[in-house]
C-alpha cells in the first residue's frame, strides 16, 4: 500500500479539481508544442529543401537580403555579372533561375523560371505549370494561357508549396525573357572547395552574395533557433500560470486534508514521507496535464498536416515533434509541477501532530 | 512474575502558554504501564487525558520530565526515530476512527505495514468480524465496523503498545461493548499492552485499573 499509492488516490478524490488544476497544464503544454512543433517541422522542411538544391553553390544580388531573407521577386542580378559568373572557371553547370511578380488578371502572380522541375510534383508535364488557384480560375491541362502578351499552352499543375498565391512554373530560359533576361539567382557546381569559390564570386564579381549549402542550413538554423526561442518563450508563460494554479490548489489539499496528514504522521509516517507524498501529487498533475496536452498537441499538428500540408509541402508529424520536445517539455512540466509543491508539501510535513488531530 | 515496564512517566510536564498565562496540561505526572496491563484514564474534560496519550504516544514531547518506553528515554529520538518508533511499537485507535475516506478497508489496514501483506491485513480484518467488508469503503461502514477497521489498522505492525483516545466515545452502548470486548480479548489473550481513555464507567470497566486525572495530574 505506502503513502505514495495515496497520491494517486488522492487525484482521483477530488476529480473534478484535479482535472481542472491540470487543465491549465494541458493548455500551457499545448500551446508550447504546437508553436515550437511548427517551427521545427519549418526548419527541418527548410533544411530538407535546401540540401535538394542543385549545385554547390547559390548567388544572388547583394542588396537583395541573402538567400533566405529576400522577398522573391524583388532583386536580379545585373545581366553583366552574369556574364562575369559566366565567365569563372572554378564554376561548371551554371543555371539561372528567375523569379518575378506580373499583372494577371487583374491580381499579382508570381512566374518562376526554374532549371530544375525535381522538386515540383506536377500532375501533368513540365514546361507551363500553373498552381492550384489558377487552376480554379479555369486553367487546366492544354488551356491557353497569356502572361507579358506570351500565349502558352499548360501543361501541367501543382498543388504543393504555393501558399494560395497564384503561381506559374516554366523552363528558365522561357521565363528570363518576360523578365528582360534578368535572373533572381544562379545556381552552380564548383571546382574545389565551396567556400573558398564563394568567396571568390563575392570579390570578383561586383554587387553579389553567394551561399553554399553550409551556409544556407546554418542561416535556417540561426532564423530558427531565434524564432523557437521567442515562440517557446512566449508559450512557456502559459505554461507557467498552470504551474503556479498547482501552488493554489495543493495548498488547499493540504489545508482540507489537515486531520488526515495528522493521522498519517500518526501512524508512524516521516516528515519526509510526508513531503514526498505531495509532491508526488503535484508531480502527477504536471506529468498526466503534461501527456494529455502533448497528445492534443499532435493531433492538432497532424490536423494541421492533414488540412494544410499539401500547400506548405511534405511535413511529417515526426519531424514537429523531436524527441527533445517531448522529452523536454514533458520534464518541465512534471519537473515545475514538482517545485509548485514544494511549499505545500513543505507546510503539510512540519504540521504539528497533535494540533492536527485535534482538528475539526 | 515480574513484568518489564512499557511505559514509565517521570515527572512529565506540559505546559502551554496563552497569552501570558501558563496552562499546565500535564503538571508532574508519575506513571508506570506495565507489560501486558489494560488501564483507563477518566477524569473531567480538560483535565490532560488526551496530553498524557499524546505523549505516551510520542506524538507530543514533555516540556519538562522524561518519558521511557521500553527502559528506553525518548527524549532523545529525532523527529525521524519518532515517526519509526510510532509505525512499529504504538498502535493507536481515535474517537473518530479516523480511517482514510479514500481508502478502502483492506488498503486502510495495509497502509501502515511495512511490506504490504494483504493476507495478513486480511486476517486482522477476519479477526474483527469484517470478513467480507475488504473492499468497502468508511463511509460504508457502520461506526462500530469503522473503529474495529481502526484497531486492525493499529495492530497489523504488532505493536507493544495500543493507546485508544475515546474509542467508544462515538458510538451506542452495544457497539461500546463490543469494541471494548475486542480489545479486553487482545489484552488477556494476546498479551498486547493497552492504554484507553473514556468518559465512559462502562468502557473503564473492562480494564484492570483505572486512573482518575484532574488538573493535569492523577489522583
Ligand atoms: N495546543 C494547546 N494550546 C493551549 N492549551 C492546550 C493545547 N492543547 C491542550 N491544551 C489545554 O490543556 C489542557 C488539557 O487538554 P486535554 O489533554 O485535551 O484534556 P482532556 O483530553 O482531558 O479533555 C486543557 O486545559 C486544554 O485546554
Ligand atoms: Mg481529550
Amino acid at each position: 500500500m505506502g503513502i505514495y499509492s495515496l497520491s494517486f488516490k488522492n487525484l482521483r478524490r477530488r476529480k473534478l479539481r484535479s482535472i481542472l488544476t491540470m487543465l491549465g497544464v494541458v493548455i500551457g503544454v499545448t500551446a508550447l508544442v504546437v508553436l515550437v512543433g511548427l517551427t521545427t517541422g519549418m526548419t527541418s522542411y527548410m533544411k530538407e529543401s535546401t540540401g535538394n538544391m542543385m549545385g554547390d553553390i547559390l548567388i544572388m544580388n547583394s542588396t537583395g537580403g541573402g538567400a533566405l531573407m529576400s522577398s522573391p521577386g524583388s532583386s536580379f542580378l545585373d545581366p553583366e555579372a552574369v556574364d562575369e559568373i559566366k565567365n569563372m572557371s572554378q564554376l561548371y553547370n551554371i543555371k539561372e533561375d528567375v523569379e518575378f511578380l506580373t499583372e494577371f488578371n487583374g491580381t499579382q502572380i508570381y512566374i518562376v523560371g526554374t532549371s530544375d522541375w525535381s522538386q515540383i510534383k506536377i500532375n501533368g508535364t513540365s514546361g507551363v505549370v500553373v498552381s492550384k488557384t489558377l487552376e480554379d480560375m479555369g486553367y487546366k491541362v492544354g488551356s491557353k494561357i497569356t502572361i507579358k502578351d506570351q500565349e502558352m499552352t499548360v501543361t501541367g499543375t501543382f498543388t504543393e508549396g504555393s501558399m494560395g498565391m497564384g503561381v506559374v512554373i516554366m523552363d528558365s530560359s522561357r521565363a528570363l525573357p518576360l523578365n528582360n533576361n534578368k535572373s533572381s539567382s544562379i545556381t552552380a557546381n564548383t571546382r574545389g572547395d565551396p567556400e573558398v569559390v564563394k568567396n571568390e564570386v563575392e570579390k570578383t564579381v561586383n554587387g553579389t552574395t553567394a551561399s553554399t549549402k553550409s551556409d544556407l542550413s546554418k542561416q535556417i538554423d540561426d532564423l530558427m533557433n531565434g524564432l523557437t526561442l521567442f515562440i517557446g518563450g512566449i508559450a512557456s508563460i502559459a505554461l507557467l500560470v498552470g504551474v503556479i494554479s498547482i501552488v493554489n490548489i495543493m495548498l488547499v489539499n493540504v489545508t482540507e486534508r489537515t486531520r488526515e496528514i495528522g493521522v498519517l504522521k500518526a501512524i508512524g509516517f516521516t516528515n519526509r514521507e510526508v513531503l514526498g507524498s505531495i509532491l508526488l501529487e503535484s508531480a502527477l498533475i504536471g506529468f498526466i496535464g503534461g501527456i494529455v496536452g502533448l497528445i492534443i498537441a499532435a493531433i492538432l499538428l497532424q490536423t494541421a498536416i492533414i488540412l494544410f500540408g499539401s500547400q506548405i509541402g511534405d511535413i511529417k508529424l515526426i519531424s514537429m515533434l523531436p524527441l527533445w520536445l517531448i522529452v523536454g517539455v514533458i520534464g518541465g512540466a512534471t519537473g515545475l509541477s514538482v517545485l509548485a509543491g514544494l511549499y505545500p508539501a513543505w507546510r503539510a510535513s512540519r504540521l504539528n501532530v497533535v494540533e492536527a488531530l485535534r482538528n475539526e | 512474575m515480574n513484568k518489564t515496564n512499557v511505559l514509565e512517566f517521570k515527572d512529565v510536564w506540559k505546559i502551554y502558554r496563552m497569552g501570558g498565562e501558563e496552562i499546565n496540561a500535564l503538571a508532574g505526572v508519575n506513571l508506570t504501564i506495565k507489560d501486558g496491563s489494560f488501564t483507563s484514564i477518566m477524569g473531567p474534560s480538560g483535565s490532560g487525558k488526551s496530553t498524557l496519550l499524546h505523549v505516551a504516544g510520542i506524538l507530543d514531547m514533555p516540556t519538562r520530565g522524561n518519558l521511557l518506553m521500553n527502559g528506553k528515554d525518548t527524549s532523545t529520538l529525532g523527529a525521524r526515530e519518532q515517526a519509526r518508533f510510532r509505525r512499529s511499537e504504538i498502535g493507536f485507535v481515535f474517537q473518530r476512527f479516523n480511517l482514510l475516506p479514500q481508502l478502502t478497508t483492506l488498503e486502510n489496514v495495509l497502509l501502515p505495514m511495512n511490506q504490504p501483506e494483504p493476507q495478513k491485513a486480511q486476517e486482522y480484518l477476519d479477526k474483527m468480524g469484517l470478513e467480507g467488508k475488504y473492499s468497502k469503503t468508511p463511509n460504508q461502514l457502520s461506526g462500530g465496523e469503522q473503529q474495529r477497521v481502526s484497531i486492525a489498522r493499529a495492530l497489523v505492525n504488532q505493536p507493544s503498545l495500543i493507546l485508544a483516545d475515546e474509542p467508544t466515545g462515538e458510538l451506542d452502548s452495544k457497539n461500546a461493548e463490543v469494541i471494548m470486548g475486542i480489545l479486553q480479548d487482545l489484552n488477556k489473550k494476546e498479551g498486547v499492552t493497552i492504554i484507553i481513555v473514556t468518559h465512559n464507567q462502562l468502557a473503564a470497566d473492562f480494564t484492570d485499573k483505572i486512573i482518575e486525572m484532574r488538573d493535569g495530574n492523577i489522583i
